[in-house]
């Protein structure tokens, strides 16, 4: 599904990736843990596009396809998605409206008819009830006035609608309490198939008892140090990133 | 050489008057001009508008091309349309609703006495060549549209003059549309008074889209009595040097106004938007809102002012002026005043001008949405509260028309 091979990445000239190896196949659920500054967020950044960061070596291949080569959108067309960790309040722009005309620009990409209104709004009603996402909001404008949840769960709600290959969730877990974290799981583990696959990112192992995770990465100072299985993640839980760094920078 | 400054040979291209009703003014105009020349940039209502363009224009109004079609311009294909070609006015062929009076502005024996705000305005009083008079009688509620469409061709260059008066608990709702064709050097001045009676609702659509070689002028000046709610909603769409002048005084208890406005600028447009609401006695609200978008090199102008007098307790007067530029060489001028002498009131102003959010910007791509598409949604989601007061269907989706032909965008509403 996706490999990438010694990833550098600097944003200002501070090199923040510093040759990052990950292999994702399909079907499977990858969990990316670290201490804060390893890189998490840059990695997600760097995958989605976002242009302020600067790849100066490696390769990224997404299902034979040069991800580093195309613009933003156009590894959305291609099956990327990037759960924000901070998903933006844009007044004035439907959720609906917005998630539509993306839809059809992903459609129109692939070659595909535009979809029908009647379709649209069956799938809307289907998928938003997969994080129990009130209908309601899902006609306001998109983000304005929801609460941390609802825009966790609205981000979710957009991974259903745009039905990626890949989803790379970035901190999805930060700011949710309990029960809007186990709505989010559920929709992730939902939306689960042999086709697709899943990238986690987080801080926290709590998420992982909802998302079980085939392997578990460890991203200390720009690079995957440590691979495991859903028991790395508990071992992190209880003893910290400390005896890692320890074991690295020794 | 007082005689031979740019402006006396600007004017000089102008017949005088023939309208009746303007003749009580003509005096305190022709002193007002005397001696005076084109406004320059150290005036502070001229500030941002360089007039030397005009002043210099070769404008030759003795051999003006006829229009083809000016039919086609109407915006309002339901209304009772109102043409005035190069001047020639054509009034409604057939007939109009009772209570509704519409004719030339010759039959008309007495107007309202204008302010001299600048020489645009009293050169309009002396050199007036045409216009039309609609009398909106009491107690009426007229349903249909009124469209005065105003429509100019090559090298015409001249002077306008029209008069509304919506008698007292009457209703109407007015489209006042500017349109050109072939124009090259065109000069156009429009004045427009404006009386709303007591208790009266009038809604008025001005509709700009003149060629993007065209000077441009117009001005209305209305009077709002008690208990009366006016609204007009400033629609600039294209236009070489465009100015807007609109001064609101409102001079009855509890009335209501509404001034909003959208421009949409490429090019080398220049745009000006001056707006004054004189609150004058108590218990009024005014809401304005004046948005602007700007690509290319293109210049907007935003002077809003709202006097709330001695006498204007209890005044709620709201102002709001906001930009987005889309090119690194557009600009804006917003100037946002408030002037108090009561005590007791609740105003506001407030002016923002910036560029779309990357972030948002981002996150839409990230979903798959093109650059231009995100663009094209940010920008609507911007204009969207000015576009949802346009209160006639058909106005909107001319707007929203031209919009896409000359962006080339795909807005759909």
């Amino acid at each position: 599904m996706i490999k990438i091979e010694n990833l550098h990445a600097s944003i200002d000239g501070k090199e923040i990736l510093k040759g990052l190896n990950l292999e994702v196949k399909a079907g499977e659920i990858h969990a990316i843990m670290g201490p804060n500054g390893a890189g998490k967020s840059t990695l997600a950044s760097v995958l989605a596009g976002r242009e302020d960061y600067e790849v100066t070596a490696g390769s990224v291949d997404f299902d034979g396809v040069d991800l580093l080569e195309l613009s933003t959108e156009d590894r959305a067309r291609e099956g990327l998605f990037l759960a924000f960790q901070y998903p933006v309040e844009i007044p004035g722009v439907s959720n609906i409206n917005f998630l539509r005309t993306a839809l059809n620009e992903i459609r129109a990409y692939k070659g595909e008819e535009q979809i029908s209104a009647k379709d649209f709004m069956a799938m809307v009603r289907e998928k938003s009830a997969i994080v129990e996402l009130d209908s309601k909001l899902a006609s306001r404008a998109v983000n304005e006035g929801f609460s941390g949840g609802e825009k966790k769960r609205n981000e979710i709600f957009q991974m259903a609608m745009l039905e990626p290959k890949l989803a790379v969730l970035d901190e999805t877990d930060s700011g949710l309490d309990i029960d809007a974290l186990r709505i989010v799981a559920n929709g992730v583990n939902k939306l689960k198939s042999d086709k697709n696959a899943t990238i986690v990112i987080t801080h926290y192992q709590r998420l992982l008892d909802y998302i079980i995770p085939d392997f578990v990465h460890v991203l200390y100072d720009g690079r995957i140090v440590m691979t495991g299985t859903k028991d790395l993640a508990l071992e992190l839980e209880e003893k910290g990133y400390d005896w890692i760094k320890e074991s690295i920078d020794a | 050489m007082e005689n031979s400054n740019k402006l006396t040979q600007f004017t000089s291209r102008f017949p005088s008057t023939e309208i009746d009703g303007l003749s009580p003014m003509a005096n305190s105009a022709r002193l007002f001009l005397s001696g005076n020349d084109f406004p320059t940039t150290r005036e502070e209502r001229f500030k941002y508008t360089r007039l030397t363009k005009l002043s210099n224009a070769q404008l030759d109004n003795s051999a003006v091309a006829a229009v083809s079609d000016y039919r086609k311009y109407q915006v309002c294909p339901e209304a009772i349309p109102i043409f005035i070609v190069n001047g020639q006015v054509y009034l409604p062929e057939t007939n109009v609703p009772s209570g509704l009076i519409i004719d030339n502005i010759s039959s008309s024996k007495s107007l309202p006495s204008s302010s001299m705000k600048d020489v645009f305005a009293a050169m309009n009083l002396l050199h007036a060549q045409s216009g039309v008079c609609v009398h909106v009688a009491k107690n009426t509620v007229i349903d249909a549209v009124i469209e005065i469409v105003h429509v100019c061709t090559a090298s015409y260059a001249g002077f306008t003059r029209n008069h509304i008066s919506v008698g007292e608990n009457a209703q109407a709702k007015l489209v006042m549309t500017y349109a050109s064709e072939q124009t090259k050097a065109c000069f156009s001045h429009v004045h427009t008074s404006i009386e709303v009676g007591k208790h009266a609702h009038f809604n008025m659509e001005k509709v700009q889209m003149e060629s993007s070689d065209l000077f441009s002028f117009s001005d209305e000046e209305v009077w709002q009595g008690a208990d009366s709610v006016f609204q007009i909603n400033t629609l600039t769409l294209d236009g070489n040097l465009v100015r807007n002048d609109l001064h609101i005084q409102v001079q009855g208890e509890h009335a209501e106004t509404h001034l909003n406005g959208m421009y949409m600028l490429n090019g080398q447009q220049h745009v000006a938007n001056y707006t004054t609401v004189d609150h004058q006695v108590a218990n009024c609200e005014s809401n304005e809102l004046y948005k602007g978008i700007m690509d290319d090199k293109s210049i907007a102008v935003f002077n809003g002012k709202v006097f709330v007098r001695q006498d204007a307790q209890k005044t709620n007067a709201f102002q709001s002026n906001a930009n987005v530029l889309i090119s690194e060489d557009a600009s804006v001028n917003s100037k946002p005043e408030l002037e108090i002498y009561a005590d007791d009131v609740k105003c506001s102003h407030g002016s923002t001008t910036g560029q779309l959010d990357d972030e948002a910007l981002f996150y839409l791509r990230a979903r798959g949405i093109s650059e231009r598409g995100a663009t094209q949604l940010l920008l609507t989601a911007f204009m969207s509260d000015v576009l949802e007061k346009i209160t006639i269907p058909a106005v909107k989706t001319k707007v929203i028309k031209t919009i896409n032909e000359r962006f080339n965008w795909e807005l759909n509403l």
